[in-house]
């Protein structure tokens, strides 16, 4: 609202006096406008075509497939079948299990994942030596290629041989075979996804902790707040913003969650397991797809993640405005 | 309430040579409001942040009443400060803003809601309890400032130029304030400002800082009418004192072509260390005299403030070497006809003569 009526009114100034405007007045101002701001556009326009040829069109074009039963290898020629494939989605227990899991990894993953993000980023915020050292080891998990951990991961996770096992066996605990547990699957699938994100996480943070002026630390410093009570009431308050936009994107992630399940049993199959104790909704929509040759299925699974990631970024974004306004 | 002192403290930061505060020696009296003034980097903030606890200090100590305070974090010194950009809390309302040390202290809800209202009706700020800092105007943040620091009612205020945000005519509303407020809560003080004004206007007494060395501790009215040093007495009046240097001759010191007298004695003492004086007379201690007597000058502006005038002049048979600084100001009673690139003479009220050792810097009485 501001902008634009700043903009009229610079328009008004800078542009030589309008010929008073015989017909109607609202008509002229917007086409000048348009012509005012035409290089504006002109440099926003490459990343629209992009966005409708690589986002949009494969947007729209699945839409469409979900609503055919089809094959990829006759993916223009499939019949018609209206919402069934939704239909069957939602009757599909197959979907359930997928949903459930992608729930129950996404919180294991995510939650502990922002919890470390933000306590180290409070450790690496103080005057640390060595601290750029710090903060490269921290983002080198984020470089790391999703197949090359995974694979490492899953020889720690081994059931016979693998480190985790051996060190539980050292102390004196059963080992336990992580693959074919549903509970222990999805720890370990957490445990990657947690071990890849956490210092990109906590590196978001950190750029937004040295944002906050120290003056407000050394007030709370004299108002008597102990280190955790500055935290508590300094950092965390002015991080808000930060800690949403950081949950809507792991969740974004969560949500597509697929080559880390993928690869788990170190097989590559899109079962998920041996009863689907770790399918994700990404896994599935890929055995629907690829495995099982229904295209048009796998468009309707992609379609319903799509709906997912938009209610949870919409009720963050409501959480978000809330809080906006009640900060006003 | 408590008396406040700072014994050879000095504060030297990591990887400099020169101290930032170099072996201050203060006495604050209890209730009494202290103002520490000088330039900027002079080290008054760090002074106050070493009081306050938010910085090391190297050598010396620090004690509030009885207790030495050297080595204590700022929550046992029972100090409250305001910062130069208030620091409010962004996300805490002003109540909350205003009552987080009580509530840290554990101090229950309803004592802490009484003694917040009670403060916010001294500032005025009853009707913004529940606005966030972001929708108060500057003026309204500072005195919010100001309540989060009297709702402890600690032992002693700690100021770091809490005005220097505000619009020029606000800040003369509210140095009164703070003043008339101080008096009333009867609180030890501490107010740094690089505003000699703000100082004068301000402090029972004022402590003059140059390089992190206490130059002066007086009163306001001592400062001006014996400055110990040449910094002193050109950095304390607005506009500030005329100082010039010259050789000791007979009879005075000799500026231009002009003489001005110094008593005999008065001038061998200070003349003792090189044989130049410098000496030193306010603007309102200057006379027009008839042609041919006393200084001449040209007179480069003429400045009419309605209540005086001020001429900027410089001398105008002056051999540069001769001189410290190359203007004199003269304040004469307004509407006088003068006009700038006029020639005057001028003559000094006697006794008004400021006398100091030029290789020194030192006053000589
Ligand atoms: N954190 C710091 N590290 C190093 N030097 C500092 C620091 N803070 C201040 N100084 C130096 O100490 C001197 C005094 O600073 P300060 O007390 O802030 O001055 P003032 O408040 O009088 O303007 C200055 O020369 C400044 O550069
Ligand atoms: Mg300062």
């Amino acid at each position: 609202m501001t902008i634009a009526s700043g903009t009229v009114r610079e328009a008004a100034i800078a542009a030589p006096p309008p010929a008073p405007a015989a017909t109607s007045p609202a008509r002229p101002r917007k086409r000048r406008q348009l012509t005012r701001n035409r290089w504006g556009y002109a440099y926003v326009a490459p990343f629209f075509l992009v966005f409708a040829a690589f986002s949009l069109y494969p947007f729209m074009y699945t839409a469409w497939v979900s609503l055919h039963e089809t094959s990829l290898s006759n993916i223009n020629g499939g019949t018609w079948v209206g919402l069934d494939n939704y239909r069957n989605l939602l009757q599909s227990e197959f979907f359930w299990n997928a949903a459930r899991n992608t729930l129950t990894i996404g919180i294991l993953a995510t939650v502990p994942q922002l919890c470390m993000a933000l306590g180290l980023a409070h450790l690496l915020n103080y005057k640390l030596r060595g601290r750029t050292f710090f903060r490269t080891v921290m983002l080198m998990p984020y470089a790391t290629s999703i197949a090359a951990a995974t694979l490492v991961f899953s020889q720690l996770f081994g059931r016979e041989y693998g480190l985790i096992n051996t060190m539980l066996e050292a102390v004196g605990l059963q080992a336990i075979d992580w693959e074919a547990g549903t509970v222990s699957s999805q720890v370990a699938i957490a445990v990657i996804v947690t071990w890849r994100w956490t210092g990109y996480n906590a590196l978001i943070y950190l750029a937004a902790m040295q944002s906050i002026p120290g003056e407000l630390y050394e007030a709370a410093e004299i108002d008597g707040a102990s280190k955790w009570k500055q935290f508590l009431h300094v950092t965390i308050p002015s991080l808000r913003p930060t800690i949403l936009f950081t949950i809507v994107v792991s969740t974004i992630g969560a949500v597509q969650l697929f080559g880390e399940p993928l690869l788990f049993a170190g097989n590559g199959t899109t079962s998920g397991g041996s009863s689907g104790q770790y399918q994700t909704l990404g896994l599935l929509m890929y055995q629907q797809g690829w495995s099982n040759f229904h295209i048009g299925q796998a468009a309707t699974t992609a379609w319903a993640m799509f709906m997912i990631i938009l209610v949870i970024v919409g009720v963050n974004a409501v959480i978000g405005r809330l809080r906006a306004r009640a900060d006003r | 309430m408590a008396t406040v002192s700072f014994q050879q403290a000095s504060r030297i930061y990591p990887k400099s040579e020169r101290p930032a505060v170099d072996s201050l020696d203060l006495q604050i009296a209890d209730g009494e409001f202290l103002v520490l003034v000088g330039p900027s980097g002079c080290g008054k903030s760090t002074s106050l942040r070493m009081l306050a606890g938010l910085e090391e200090v190297d050598s010396g100590s620090i004690v509030i009443g009885d207790r030495d305070v050297t080595d204590s974090p700022p929550k046992e010194r029972d100090i409250a400060m305001v910062f130069q950009n208030y620091a409010l809390y962004p996300h805490m309302t002003v109540e909350e803003n205003m009552g987080f040390a009580l509530k840290l202290a554990g101090i229950s809800k309803d004592e802490r809601a009484t003694r917040v209202r009670e403060a916010a009706k001294i500032l005025d700020l009853s009707d913004y309890l529940s606005r966030r800092p972001k929708a108060l105007s500057g003026g309204q943040r500072q005195r919010v400032a100001m309540g989060r620091a009297i709702v402890r009612n600690p032992q002693v205020f700690l100021m770091d130029e809490p005005l220097s945000n505000l619009d020029a005519k606000l800040r003369v509303q509210t140095r009164t304030q703070i003043a008339a407020l101080q008096r009333r809560l009867g609180t030890t003080t501490v107010y740094v400002t690089h505003d000699q004004v703000e100082a004068m206007t301000m402090g029972d007494r004022v402590a003059v800082l140059k390089d992190g060395v206490l130059q002066q501790c007086d009163t306001p009215g001592v400062l001006y009418d014996r400055p110990a040093n040449v910094f002193v007495a050109g950095f304390i009046g607005s506009p500030a004192m005329n100082l010039v240097t010259g050789d000791a001759v007979d009879g005075g010191v000799q500026v231009g072509s002009a003489v001005l007298p110094v008593p005999r004695d008065q001038l061998t003492r200070a003349a003792a260390s090189n044989g130049k004086v410098t000496v030193g007379f306010r603007p309102e201690a200057v006379r027009l005299t008839g042609p041919g007597e006393g200084l001449p000058v040209r007179v480069n502006v003429v400045e009419q403030l309605g209540s005086d005038a001020f001429l900027y002049t410089s001398l105008a048979d002056a051999p540069d070497d001769v001189l410290h600084s190359a203007d004199l100001v003269v304040r004469t009673e307004p509407r006088t006809p003068v006009a700038s690139g006029q020639q005057l003479w001028l003559g000094t009220d006697h006794g008004a003569l400021h006398v100091f050792d030029a290789q020194t810097q030192q006053r000589v009485d």
